[in-house]
């Protein structure tokens, strides 16, 4: 309800200022046609969903790879798997940018081989060693994450600022939510749910797997099958993300945290409550950024960043001091 | 009686160590064993092959007069339960949930606990007593309480065997002695258990048959009179006979856990 709210009150707000009621007549009767239904159909609403898409994969992903890791500072941001996916789509924009493979342009496809290919490596070096450590997790998912944003920003270098890639990759860096055409709201819809059903019944054993691998091994649990699983589960809902937001930080960090509190760290109960949260979560952060220096608009990203940093070194300081979260 | 759990000529190395060779024993059914050396000697390792978390390097491993390697991962975890030394939770889970992951074995593939499960649960969490804790957070536990969770888990898994791994590690004098005490009454009520002890006194009053494995990869196994002989326990620590004897002798407790802080 609050999420359905959230999308009405929004529809209404930005540089052209549409009353509630006109947003909800355009929206139970699309057919009268008039400036207002141009806007909110063609542009805000497109845009509006596609926050929340952002939101809901982002917050979703991280209590998937928080329960993997086992480490609430995991989120796709923070360990470079945004970062990725937005070179994998980045590559694709200029080098193949209208192919398309079963109705999946080739952005979302190498942008989700991207954000697979970090999580590999972003494991292998933090498992380097032996042992599993989280502090060479983090470490090595800022460094590479770094590296891939710079490639990614090289990848403009040399191309004229009107280049429609250019544009694309600008938003991305600085995670400004697109205005999807509604094909590609209606594709990226139905991935996402599909990826979030399949995740479901993972997460009982992610709560299995808070008590350690090997324990959860001990109880039976296919510790090694669930993190192929979720690693590639949690790549194609980064992917999907990056493609309509780019580089959005701390979102999966920020909404699982505050859901954790409230009820409790079943992922079974925390997944589901994430994607609907951070559906709504970004749609309200994405209304705020677009209108609160109307008609400039901020990137969201800029927004979240200035919440979730913050956030993000009280739960680092949090986790210094003792387990309990 | 058939051996429950059987090893014969058993040899775990890594690749630059060789843990143990040639271990050979077996525990009866019902039976109070504990596995005593020093560190390093394998006392984890072994605990771990039983569950099936680590495989034998040669040799043969029977549990039920079966080789190991034909039980399937779920049936290993309904029959032998593991109780880690060190559990790590990072989220804040409540004791019961906590204890609920022992079913894990025994629920059918993406379903949850049915109310058979839940009463299990309870008559575990029962046991050790720790219906009253139920709702608090693991992370706010004492070590003797946390102890008390662990092999409630183990216990909601209902197996034959228990292995522990030095359960009585960090506990104070009067948490060590309830410990024993509750590992006692399991044993009473038909659970088999192969602890790691580090207290050869404890040992020496609570188990009646132990394993000795020694740093030069070699093995004793019987009633534990007979393994907690100086001789035995010289080559296996490294130490001199004299300064062995109030271990030996079960004498001099209060002196010897003096310094031990409760965790």
């Amino acid at each position: 309800m609050l999420l359905l709210a959230s999308v009405v009150v929004s529809a209404g707000l930005g540089a052209v200022r549409v009353p509630l009621a006109a947003v909800i007549g355009v929206l139970l009767h699309p057919a009268n046609a008039g400036d207002a239904s141009v806007i909110l159909l063609t542009i805000r609403l497109p845009r509006i969903i596609a926050a929340g898409l952002v939101g809901a994969g982002l917050s979703a992903t991280g209590v998937l790879f928080q329960g993997l890791f086992r480490n609430p500072l995991a989120d796709p941001f923070v360990l470079g798997a945004s970062g990725g996916a937005a070179l994998g789509g980045a590559v694709a924009v200029f080098l193949v940018p209208s192919l398309s493979i079963a109705g999946f342009s080739t952005t979302a496809l190498l942008a989700f081989a991207g954000a697979l290919l970090t999580m590999g490596v972003v494991w292998s070096l933090a498992r380097a060693g032996g042992k599993f450590a989280i502090e060479n997790m983090l470490l090595a998912g800022f460094a590479i994450g770094t590296m891939l944003n710079a490639a990614t920003s090289a990848l403009e270098l040399g191309k004229e600022a009107t280049n429609p890639g250019v544009r694309l990759l600008t938003a991305w860096l600085h995670g400004e939510v697109s205005v999807p055409s509604w094909t590609q709201v209606l594709i990226i819809t139905v991935a996402e749910a599909a990826a979030l059903l399949l995740a479901i019944p993972l997460t009982r054993q992610l709560n299995t797997l808070s008590l350690g691998e090997e324990y959860a091994e001990q109880l039976g649990v296919r510790v090694g099958r669930i993190r192929i699983l979720v690693v590639a589960i949690g790549s194609v809902l980064t992917a999907l993300a990056v493609s309509l937001g780019g580089l959005i930080g701390f979102v999966g960090l920020l909404v699982p945290h505050v859901l954790r509190i409230i009820l409790g760290p079943d992922h079974f109960r925390l997944l589901p409550a994430a994607a609907l949260c951070g559906a709504f979560f970004l749609i309200v952060a994405d209304t705020v950024a677009r209108t609160a220096f109307a008609p400039t608009e901020i990137p969201v990203g800029l927004l979240t960043a200035f919440i979730g940093g913050p956030a993000f070194l009280y739960l680092l300081n949090q986790k210094k001091r003792g387990p309990s979260l | 009686m058939p051996a429950i759990i059987e090893f014969r000529n058993v040899r775990f190395a890594y690749p630059q160590r060789t843990i143990f060779d040639g271990l050979s024993f077996g525990v009866e059914e019902r039976e109070m064993i504990a596995l005593i050396g020093p560190n390093g000697a394998g006392k984890t390792t072994l605990l771990k092959i039983v569950c099936g978390l680590l495989r034998s390097t040669s040799g043969t491993v029977l549990l039920q007069g079966r080789g190991l390697e034909s039980w399937s991962r779920r049936e290993l975890s309904c029959y032998a339960a593991l109780v880690p030394q060190h559990l790590d939770v990072p989220f804040a889970f409540r004791v019961e949930e906590l204890v609920a992951q022992g079913r894990v074995p025994h629920l059918r593939r993406f379903a949850g606990p049915s109310a058979r499960d839940l009463q299990v649960v309870e008559r575990a969490m029962q046991a050790v007593d720790i219906l009253g804790m139920r709702e608090r957070a693991y992370s706010d536990l004492s070590g003797g309480e946390r102890q008390r969770v662990k092999i409630a888990i183990g216990l909601a898994q209902q197996p034959k065997v228990m292995l522990l791994d030095e359960p009585t590690q960090h506990l104070d004098l009067g948490r060590q002695i309830e410990l024993m005490a509750l590992l006692r009454t399991l044993n009473r009520r038909g659970i088999t258990v192969l602890a790691a002890m580090h207290d050869l006194a404890l040992v020496r009053e609570n188990f009646s048959s132990a394993i000795l494995l020694t740093p030069d990869g070699a093995s004793f196994a019987g009633p534990t009179p007979e393994v907690l002989r100086p001789e035995l326990l010289e080559r296996a620590f490294l130490v001199a006979r004299a300064s062995l004897s109030r271990h030996v002798s079960g004498e001099s407790l209060t002196h010897d856990r003096g310094d031990r802080i409760d965790a």
